[in-house]
């Protein structure tokens, strides 16, 4: 017997080729998506940028070389130019790409997780429990995210670190928002009454059977902003708040560039095509994960 | 004693401000080992009376008795009454397998030995062990309610709540379902308070039925009675010629 006939058995005899066989037809489903693999091949295309920066850049990414400066795309050793200070874009680009990296990672396992949590209690309690957790949301909501990221960051002190803090406190009222009206929609489901009548606790229930329910629209959520995150750190970066110079970030890159949009509109161009991909990139493989996520959609 | 005994039980559901009563002082006891039946149209509150027993629905008055005991909600509780829901389609987690539903009270309550008892569970509702890693939606309405069964047993209560458990079934599913409860009572001894509107399945299944309008108990008919067409009130035989025809077979 091979690999995949072990996996697409239809009777597995166990819970990890259960678990395997899924993953396996969740697989191939996802390639039957065009739209979903030209994005998942574009993240992993990120994270071998991101690995192997060293490798693919073709200068130093900070050191200035003045004699160079704002030289055009295809300039011999710098085939996407040079920017105010002489440096290689390319080399920078690259290397931003592990700061990129750095800042989705950490807000997309953060923020998700806190609003899920306010967001399947306040929804699964209901009562005062709700209204506090809901107001302390709507709170947040009221305030622009980037401003309230600016307050954050003003008190933590700039950094790409507390950046991405700030940004990950800004970026979970609407999961939790989510994650509430998913959990209002399941929780007087017989399901769910009988996992509670089998004497399951509260944490039980919200872990084991609320949240599997509320995570393939939080997950969607989560690829749909990764591109707002990544502007918005670019924006804390250009106030002077996030990354700091000369820290080749792709947002402090584009502000650098502004000054010379109109001359030489490769410096803001470039760094501001490699967020257009990337997000790209994470709106599509969101798309595609929504199909595999639902296990009712998979009717081969 | 009897082992359920419910007395002058109300059920009063207040929603934005108006009073709701779905269930006025109705009684009745239930023995052990016997299986009981609730029948009325739909709204006249039997389903509600199995709800405030498993504490689903609130307790407006009224006391409800387990075994001469009054009912305490919790573990112990649910190792002895479970509940098996009306619709098959709705009482089965969408993202959960087959093995997992029927683990997870095992994992409740802290029970070893998982696999076994999960295999024997789906052997004892007439499924196939080899469905065992399915999804609810890759089974039948019957097959899901036979699921539905075998969850309510995996915690091997002595009581069990059915809530209209084949209405959503269509006819020929319908017997297979009741000839697999009859025979599970049989083997294990279990009691039975079970909800219809149709007076057929009662007939069929139970020795006592209690005939419910408008959140008030009717009449309480013996099998016998039942049989021989041995009403009481109005209602109670206006339901009975409703379902007459059928239940001669």
């Amino acid at each position: 017997m091979t690999l995949t006939d072990w996996l697409r058995d239809p009777n597995p005899t166990s819970r990890r080729q259960a678990k395997l066989g899924q993953l396996w037809l969740g697989w191939l489903r996802l390639r039957r998506n065009p739209l979903a693999m030209a994005g998942l091949v574009i993240i992993l295309l990120l994270l071998v940028l991101a690995a192997f920066a060293p490798w693919l850049a073709t200068q130093d990414p900070i050191t200035q070389n003045l004699q160079n400066r704002l030289m055009p795309p295809g300039t011999a050793g710098h085939w996407l130019g040079t920017d105010d200070f002489g440096r290689d874009i390319w080399s920078r680009i690259v290397f931003g790409a592990r700061i990129t990296l750095y800042i989705i990672a950490l807000v997309a396992v953060t923020a998700p997780l806190i609003g899920m949590l306010v967001g399947t209690v306040a929804g699964y309690f209901g009562g005062w429990v709700d209204q506090v957790l809901m107001r302390i949301t709507d709170i947040f909501l009221a305030f622009p995210r980037l401003i309230l990221a600016l307050a954050l960051v003003a008190v933590l002190g700039p950094g790409i670190g507390n950046a991405v803090l700030a940004i990950a406190l800004t970026a979970w009222p609407p999961y939790a928002r989510v994650a509430r009206a998913e959990t209002l929609t399941v929780r007087h489901s017989d399901y769910i009454a009988a996992v509670r009548l089998q004497g399951a606790g509260a944490g039980r229930i919200i872990w084991g059977h609320i949240v599997p329910m509320c995570l393939p629209s939080v997950i969607i959520r989560v690829t749909l902003d990764m591109a707002g995150v990544i502007l918005i750190a670019a924006g804390l970066g250009f106030l002077g708040l996030g990354a700091q110079p000369p820290l080749p970030e792709w947002g402090l890159m584009i502000s650098a560039g502004r000054k010379y949009l109109f001359e030489q509109w490769w410096v803001a161009t470039m760094p501001g095509l490699a967020i257009f991909i990337v997000s790209l990139g994470f709106n599509l493989l969101g798309d595609g994960l929504r199909d595999v996520l639902d296990p009712r959609s998979s009717g081969k | 004693m009897a082992l359920i005994e419910i007395e002058n039980l109300s059920v009063i559901f207040n929603a934005k401000g108006r009073e709701v009563r779905a269930v006025e002082g109705v009684s009745l006891s239930v023995e052990a080992r016997e299986s009981f039946g609730l029948v009325g149209e739909s709204g006249s509150g039997k389903s509600t009376i199995l709800r405030a027993i498993c504490g689903l629905a609130p307790v407006s008055g009224g006391t409800i008795r387990l075994g001469g005991a009054p009912v305490a909600r919790g573990k112990a509780f649910s190792r002895r009454v479970q509940m098996v829901f009306q619709d098959p389609y709705a009482s089965l987690h969408p993202r959960h397998t087959l093995d997992r539903t029927l683990s997870e009270p095992l994992a409740i309550h802290g029970l070893g030995d998982a696999d076994r008892r999960v295999m024997q569970a789906l052997e004892d509702v007439g499924l196939p062990t080899s469905f065992r890693f399915r999804y609810p939606h890759q089974l039948s309405g019957g097959q899901r309610q036979r699921v539905a069964i075998a969850r309510a047993l995996m915690l091997e209560p002595e009581i069990l709540l059915l809530d209209e458990p084949t209405s959503a079934l269509d006819a020929s599913v319908q017997a297979e379902t009741l000839n697999l409860l009859s025979r599970l009572r049989d083997e294990r001894g279990l009691t039975f308070l079970m909800v219809s509107h149709d007076l057929a399945v009662i007939d069929h299944m139970c020795d006592r039925v209690l005939v419910m309008q408008h959140g008030r108990a009717v009449e309480e008919l013996s099998r016998e009675a039942l049989a021989g067409a041995q009403m009481k009130t109005a209602y109670a035989r206006s339901l009975f010629e409703a379902s007459a025809d059928r239940m001669l077979g």
